[in-house]
Parts: C-alpha cells; sequence; structure tokens
C-alpha cells in the first residue's frame, strides 16, 4: 500500500513536471487510436451493407422455370459443377418454398407485400460463388452459350459492377488506413518514450542515489512505467470519447438518413471495439516507456 | 568482512587502475585508504559496490563472491555497504529528514519505522535540531553528517567513505571522521578512502596506501607516510 502510494506520487510529480509532452504524448495516442476506431467503423459498415445486398460479389444466381423436370435439373447442376472458374462446394440449390420464405423474412414489415399472393410466384433457383470474383463475366458467358436445356434458364442474375468497384475501393480505403493506423501507433510510442527519457534525465541524480542506497531495478523502473502506461490509457480513454461522439452525432444519424444503403453496424461491435482501444493505449504507454527504460537507464 | 584477491582493474586505453590488490578486511576493522589522487581508492571503492567489474582476480563480501552475483541481486549487496562520497550527494529539493528517509524508503520500509529511526539517526549525526532543513541551508560539514546518517539509516555492516572530508572546512574534517568511528563502534566495518595527513596521523588506525594502483603499505596503528 504504501509502495503503491509512493509509485503514483512520483508518477503524478513527474507528469506534471513536464506537461507539455505529456500532453502531446497523450493527443497522439488518441489520434492514432482514434484513426484505428474510425477505420474499424467504417471497414464493418461497408461490409455490413455488402452483406445486406442482394447478391455478394463473386455470386451468381440462376432462375429456373418451374417447367424444369428433376433430370433437366440434375443434367444442369451437374454442367455447372463441371465449369472450372466456379467454386463447386458453393452450388447450391434453393427452392421456390425457400425463396418465399426469404421473401418474408426480408419484408416482415410490409405484410401487405405477400399476404394477399395465393400462388408462389418466386422459381426455383441455383446460386453459385466463382473462385474468383473477376471471373463471373465468363461464367454467366458460358452458362448463357454451353448449358443443357437453356430454354429452361429464364435469367442469370450477377453482383453489379458497381459494387464490385465499390468494395475495391473500400479494400484500398482499409489499407491505407491500417498502414496510418500503424505509423500513428509507431509514432506515440516514440513520443511516449521521448517523454520517459526527459523523465529519466530530469531525474538522473535521484536514480543515482536509489541505486546507491540499493533500490531494486523494478523499484526504480515503475513510477516511469506507470508514468507511460498512464499516457497510453489517458490517450485511449480521449480516443474512445471522440469515436463515440463520432459514432453517436454522425455515423448513426448518417445510417438514419441513408436508409437504403442498407448501412449499419455489427451488433457487440463496439463491446470489442472499446477494449481493443484501451488495451492499444496500454500496449502503447508501455512500449514507450520499456523502450525509454531499456535504453536510457541503466540499472 | 572483505576479501579481494589478486584484483586488477584496467580501464580502457590499457590504463591500470588497480594492479594485483590482495587484501582481507575484518568484521568491526576502521581502515584508512590512502595515497595520492589516482592511486586507485575510488576504483577499489567502485567495485566493492559492484559499479564497476574487476578486470580480473576475485572480491568476496560476507564470503560471498561478488564477481557472480547475479545483475538482480546487486541492489541487496548495495543495501549491506553504506556509502558517503565527497560530493555528499544529497537531493536538493528534499529536507535533511527526506533525504534520509529516502534510503528507507527505497528499501520499501514502512512510514512508521521511518518516522522512529530517521530523527534518531540524525540526532546521532548531530543534527536533530534541522530536519527540516534543505541542503543548501546546511554546511559542508553539516550536509556530509546528513550523508552519513543516510549511509548508515538501514544499518549496513560495511560503510564505506571515498573522501568524506574533501568539501568539508579542514576544521570540521575531524568530527566526519570521529563520527565514522561512532559508526565503527557499533560494529560497522568502516573503510576511509583519504588523502587527508592530518587526520589520518591524529586517529592512528589501520592504513593501506596505495600507489599506482598497487598496495605499498599495510600497517595497523599507521600514518599518512607520504611527504
Amino acid at each position: 500500500m504504501n509502495k503503491i502510494k509512493y509509485f503514483a506520487g512520483e508518477t503524478w510529480a513527474s507528469l506534471r513536471k513536464n506537461l507539455i509532452l505529456a500532453v502531446a504524448a497523450i493527443a497522439v495516442v488518441s489520434v492514432s487510436l482514434g484513426l484505428l476506431g474510425l477505420v474499424v467503423m467504417g471497414w464493418n459498415m461497408f461490409s455490413n451493407m455488402i452483406k445486406n445486398t442482394e447478391r455478394k460479389v463473386g455470386e451468381i444466381d440462376i432462375y429456373l422455370s418451374d417447367l424444369t423436370t428433376q433430370e433437366e435439373l440434375q443434367a444442369i447442376e451437374a454442367f455447372l459443377a463441371s465449369i472450372p472458374e466456379v467454386d463447386a462446394k458453393t452450388i447450391y440449390f434453393k427452392s421456390k418454398d425457400e425463396a418465399l420464405q426469404e421473401f418474408k423474412e426480408r419484408f416482415k414489415d410490409q405484410p401487405e407485400l405477400w399476404e394477399y399472393i395465393d400462388e408462389n410466384p418466386l422459381p426455383n433457383s441455383y446460386q453459385l460463388m466463382t473462385k474468383d470474383p473477376k471471373d463471373v463475366g465468363v461464367v454467366v458467358g458460358k452458362i448463357n452459350n454451353e448449358a443443357p436445356y437453356r430454354e429452361r434458364i429464364e435469367d442469370i442474375k450477377s453482383a453489379s459492377a458497381a459494387i464490385e468497384k465499390l468494395e475495391n475501393i473500400f479494400d484500398k480505403f482499409r489499407q491505407i488506413g491500417t498502414v496510418a493506423v500503424i505509423a500513428l501507433a509507431l509514432v506515440a510510442v516514440l513520443l511516449v518514450s521521448v517523454t520517459i527519457q526527459v523523465a529519466i534525465f530530469a531525474r538522473r541524480r535521484e536514480i543515482g542515489i536509489m541505486k546507491l542506497v540499493g533500490a531494486t531495478n523494478w523499484f526504480i523502473r515503475w513510477p516511469f512505467v506507470l508514468e507511460g502506461v498512464f499516457e497510453g490509457l489517458t490517450g485511449s480513454l480521449l480516443a474512445i470519447l471522440v469515436v463515440m461522439a463520432i459514432k453517436v452525432w454522425i455515423l448513426d444519424r448518417l445510417i438514419e438518413s441513408l436508409q437504403f444503403l442498407r448501412l449499419s453496424f455489427s451488433s457487440g461491435l463496439f463491446a470489442v471495439l472499446v477494449p481493443c482501444i484501451l488495451v492499444g493505449g496500454v500496449v502503447i504507454g508501455a512500449l514507450g516507456s520499456a523502450y525509454a527504460l531499456g535504453r536510457f537507464l541503466e540499472v | 568482512m572483505i576479501r579481494m584477491r589478486r584484483v586488477t582493474k584496467i580501464y580502457k586505453g590499457n590504463v591500470y587502475a588497480l594492479e594485483d590488490v590482495t587484501l582481507d578486511v575484518e568484521k568491526g576493522e576502521f581502515v584508512f585508504l590512502v595515497g595520492p589522487s589516482g592511486s586507485g581508492k575510488t576504483t577499489l571503492i567502485k567495485l566493492l559496490i559492484k559499479e564497476e567489474e574487476p578486470t580480473s582476480g576475485q572480491i568476496y563480501i560476507a564470503d560471498t563472491n561478488i564477481n557472480q552475483l547475479r545483475k538482480w541481486k546487486v541492489p541487496y549487496l548495495r543495501r549491506k555497504i553504506g556509502c558517503v562520497f565527497q560530493d555528499f550527494k544529497l537531493l536538493p529539493h528534499k529536507t535533511v529528514f527526506q533525504n534520509v528517509a529516502y534510503a528507507m524508503e527505497v528499501t520499501g520500509k514502512s512510514r512508521r519505522l521511518i518516522e522512529q529511526q530517521v530523527p534518531e539517526v540524525l540526532k546521532l549525526v548531530g543534527l536533530g535540531h534541522k530536519l527540516d532543513a534543505f541542503p543548501d541551508e546546511l554546511s559542508g560539514g553539516e550536509q556530509q553528517r546528513v550523508a552519513i546518517a543516510r549511509a548508515f539509516i538501514n544499518r549496513p555492516p560495511i560503510l564505506l567513505a571515498d573522501e568524506p572530508t574533501g568539501n568539508v572546512d579542514p576544521s570540521l574534517g575531524e568530527g566526519i571522521v570521529r563520527l565514522l568511528e561512532k559508526i565503527n563502534s557499533t560494529g560497522t566495518t568502516v573503510i576511509v578512502a583519504t588523502h587527508d595527513k592530518n587526520i589520518v596521523n591524529a586517529f592512528r588506525k589501520r592504513v593501506i596506501a596505495l600507489e599506482n594502483g598497487r598496495i605499498i603499505r599495510d600497517q595497523d596503528r599507521g600514518v599518512y607516510g607520504y611527504e
């Protein structure tokens, strides 16, 4: 107890002594972790949007006539499985009934759409994924030209090129975001380490005397480690505030007003993101002080 | 208490600071380590508190070979050895009480014990009335007494003093050594490195004389002996 009070006091005194540097370090920690939060939120929103659209990139739906017989179905399925660009595992037969169930589920808020239907108007269909999304065109062409019982195939639908492009853009966004987060996190580690170096330098006399009277190495190190972790933790708390503010005041409203895009956050995203930012702050602070201690405190 | 066996210390650039030094200091002894500047006195003290490593030879403190001491155990070695230096090494922004208490704080002593023992030891060194003074309000002699109190507060079996009278008014130097003698009388082994001829001659203790890193004389009830 005595020790904890001592360490806390030393840490606080040291932080106050080089306040400006400590504030700068805290700011960079919070910017880097805040950016991490933004990238994760943006990415999550977008991937949910893709997930919520009817067709994924690389997916092809083949709608069949109700007149198709069992043998014809088998022949078509065998043909689909034989196309090299198709991932055969993903071939799935969706029956009329299943399609209707799905339709009801999706429009459960608008029952007037399906309540008065006597007969199921939805067709049987095959769904499949290409191994590589860019082969969608090739596969659609092969089905069009080479499929047996071509007359039974009423329509072939694939994800629009626009979505594919959008996904590429967001992939870039994620990559650039990741690089920026890592770079900023490194800067944050270095800045924390600079504040600790300054603190070590300011207390070099005391450190010398501590060694002289037999203070253990960890006794000397703890206040500096705490200082770094405190800076990291404060930075991450600020980042969480900023991230939540952006979510509540900007992104939630965006989702609300752009409902047709079907943007959304995964449930449980923030239960993961918030602790991750906290842990990130602690790790940045600890790494920063560890680096400074390793280089500048010979014990 | 202290045994050195054929200890040699060579600094970078082939500078021999100590050469083939063998000596024994028994528990409770009082020893003057004398010699001109650069004769190796300070190096010898640094080796004993493991601030420097010997180039060759063995050093034993209380039957422990400190050459083989693991790094994390060094602080525990230093708790057994109180140190006093020419420049006092006091913290200027701490009071006399806090400076001495510091040595107990960093070794994890309780507040109660600190409040009880620090004034006691400061009284012993004759500064019982200056607990709240800051170092720059004290004379050199008084500052050195604070440093001695700090070195002694944890009752180490060994006390090393490197030129303890160097920054003290000559008329007060004897008082400092008298204090070290008092500490010695409690059973603490004391080694005083000095080139203060008058003091060595006044006390008539065991004298170990160093010159160019070698022991040239080891004499009981000795005198300074250099001219």
